[in-house]
């Protein structure tokens, strides 16, 4: 226990300080790497609740993604309302359009309701790309507020010039903390049994009265809540809403990925999991640049291999090796 | 009118090829019950196999259907036999996982090698027919997609004979039934799962051969068939190789009726609707027997 404290401590003091460093070298990409590990660590923390309490294999968490960016900017370029209220309104409405579009779905068990989360995530491409109240595949733009302080940039989640990757960084960092605290409250609440009773065993649950339908629309609307946020911060960061982007598999894939490769229905699993996968990308394309192999997907295939691996050899993850044992026979 | 008939004659056409693309998934899928998430990249590797030959060798894209097929088998047979059977008895979430991992290393291996452009083929004997016409009560029909929706047609029904008339379609069957009980008479059923992998994957490359005629050939064009061949597998009923092909026919004329009333976008989205729907609805699929 002891020992786990101390890795606590010390990847908290790690968290806080390393950007700060950077800030000094100046290596701002590096601040940004950060920012990315803790946007899909965040994300991947979601979808375990589904995915990995719950037991149900949710492809389409994207489009809470997507609704959580649109509400946000929206509310922003029409009403000028702030981004943090806005992130209010776009969790809620992720939620409630989950609500609706989840609990029918919930009918469809394993492969099944795998494959219906893809087909929603299929046809809410076209809705986004053609859809004229939120621009069509033209895209929101997010104005930009120049001139402020960090203070008035944390308010208004637009940070500029020399502190912009700092700025979302911390963000993240405290969205990733929230969301960790808050995954830990469901994981020991009544909530988090019922979810894990429901994934290990659906009719004995229903057999001393949970309602699995109604237990899998909360844990995935508890997802959708977690994608619309991180959704919210990645439209401000990147200035812009565009339904290809927003929409995109990755934002999935990665999380889910990072969830698997850390350990499936463990609280740290995901955090461990974007701690290895996310900088692979990212520095490769810094150390491939200009190549020949540039932008040939490399990332991905190494991404590709460490999965299969994970799934033939060690299915429940990384955090699942007997690493307290290991431990304790070197010491 | 005519314009709808016309409509729903194109979708049938269409319609046979995406029973070839989709009856590889019945097998893994419907028939042996386990999942395939790289089924669409093993359509994209037919696809860029047909396209290389035409480019390097100048060999015509419907010649290329065997050394295509049978590599792709070879290849089915080895993902099976090094991934799949360590997978088959777990949780299916690790049929997931792996199978997810290997369409990221097939697809991006491809954007590896022949980089992300669209490749188009030309010259080819589909390619250089295009623009003639067979009409017929006032109907057009492409002779190129004809060609190719009839040749996807004999090697369906070829499929057909095989799982439905034959002993080793027999064995099959009965692998997908009862494992043990196949094995009580003699039946190898890592044997029969090795060869269904093996069918799946030269069945859907075959019919990205044809596919490679008519669309374009990229990295990134096997995800959205995967999808529609879950999408028909579920409606015809899950393990009806007869049901796939009416299933099929259904998405392509479903899908050529709407993009003549809604934008091309939304062509897809009532496809995976339908899925819904029937899943909701008529869980055995349209044309299932349980």
């Amino acid at each position: 226990m002891a020992a786990s404290r101390v890795v606590l401590a010390a990847g908290l003091i790690l968290a806080v300080a390393y950007p700060l460093l950077l800030q000094w070298g100046g290596l701002p990409f590096y601040q940004t790497i950060g920012f990315l590990v803790l946007l899909n660590a965040m994300l991947g923390i979601g979808w375990n609740v589904i995915g990995g309490w719950a037991g149900q294999f949710d492809f389409g968490p994207q489009v809470f993604f997507a609704v959580g960016a649109y509400t946000a900017a929206l509310l922003f370029v029409h009403l000028g309302l702030s981004p943090w209220p806005g992130m209010a309104a776009g969790v809620l409405v992720a939620m409630v359009l989950c609500a609706i579009l989840t609990y029918p779905l919930t009918r469809l068990r394993g492969h099944y309701f795998a494959i219906s989360t893809v087909a929603i995530w299929m046809i809410a491409q076209p809705i986004g790309a053609t859809w004229e109240y939120i621009n069509g595949s033209r895209g929101l733009f997010i104005p930009v507020e120049t001139g402020q302080g960090p203070l008035r940039g944390v308010e208004s989640l637009q940070f500029a010039g020399r502190t912009k990757a700092l700025g979302y960084y911390y963000v993240a960092l405290a969205l990733f903390l929230l969301t960790l605290a808050l995954a830990r409250l469901v994981e020991r609440s009544k909530l988090g049994f019922y979810f894990r009773a429901i994934r290990d065993d659906q009719e004995g649950a229903e057999g001393i009265g949970i309602d699995s339908r109604l237990y899998k629309v909360l844990a995935r609307c508890i997802t959708a809540g977690v994608f619309a946020a991180g959704g919210v911060l990645y439209g401000f960061w990147a200035l812009a809403v565009f339904p290809e982007q927003v929409l995109e598999l990755n934002w999935s894939t990665l999380p889910i990925m990072a969830t698997v490769v850390g350990g499936i229905g463990r609280l740290w699993g995901p955090v461990l999991g974007a701690v290895i996968l996310i900088p692979i990308s990212q520095i490769m394309s810094t150390t491939l640049g200009t190549g020949p192999l540039a932008g040939r997907g490399i990332d991905l295939i190494v991404y590709g291999v460490i999965i299969i691996l994970i799934a033939a050899f060690r299915p429940t993850g990384l955090l699942s090796l007997p690493w307290a044992r290991w431990f304790r026979r070197s010491a | 009118m005519p314009l709808l008939v016309q409509a729903i004659v194109n979708g049938l056409q269409m319609g046979f090829l995406y029973a070839l693309v989709a009856v590889g998934l019945t097998i893994i899928w419907g028939l042996m019950e386990m999942i395939n998430f790289a089924h669409g990249e093993f359509l994209m590797l037919g696809m860029f196999g047909a396209w290389w030959l035409s480019v390097t060798f100048g060999l015509d894209p419907l010649l290329s259907i065997l050394p295509i097929g049978l590599l792709m088998y070879g290849l089915g047979v080895l993902i099976y036999r090094l991934l799949m059977r360590r997978v088959q008895r777990g949780d299916p979430f690790t049929q997931i996982f792996a199978t997810v991992g290997l369409l990221f290393l097939l697809q991006n291996s491809a954007v590896a090698v022949f980089t992300s452009d669209y490749q188009y083929l030309s010259n080819t004997l589909l390619t250089r027919l295009s623009g003639s016409n067979l009409r017929i009560l006032g109907i057009n029909l492409g002779v190129p997609l004809l060609i190719g929706a009839l040749l996807a047609l004999v090697l369906f029904l070829a499929l057909y004979l095989l799982i439905d008339r034959t002993e080793f379609g027999l064995a099959l069957q009965a692998t997908a039934e009862d494992r043990e009980a196949a094995m009580l008479v003699g039946i190898r059923p890592q044997r029969m799962f090795a060869v269904a992998w093996g069918l799946g994957a030269a069945l859907v490359a075959v019919a990205g051969c044809i596919l490679a005629n008519f669309f374009a050939v990229y990295p990134q064009v096997g995800f959205p068939f995967t999808v529609l061949a879950y999408a028909i597998v579920a409606l015809g009923g899950f393990g009806s190789i007869l049901g796939t092909l009416l299933a099929a026919l259904v998405v392509g004329v479903v899908q050529s009726v709407t993009s003549v009333y809604l934008p091309p976008a939304f062509k897809d989205a009532f496809v995976f609707g339908s899925y819904i729907l029937i899943g909701l609805l008529r869980p055995q699929g349209l044309f299932g027997r349980f």
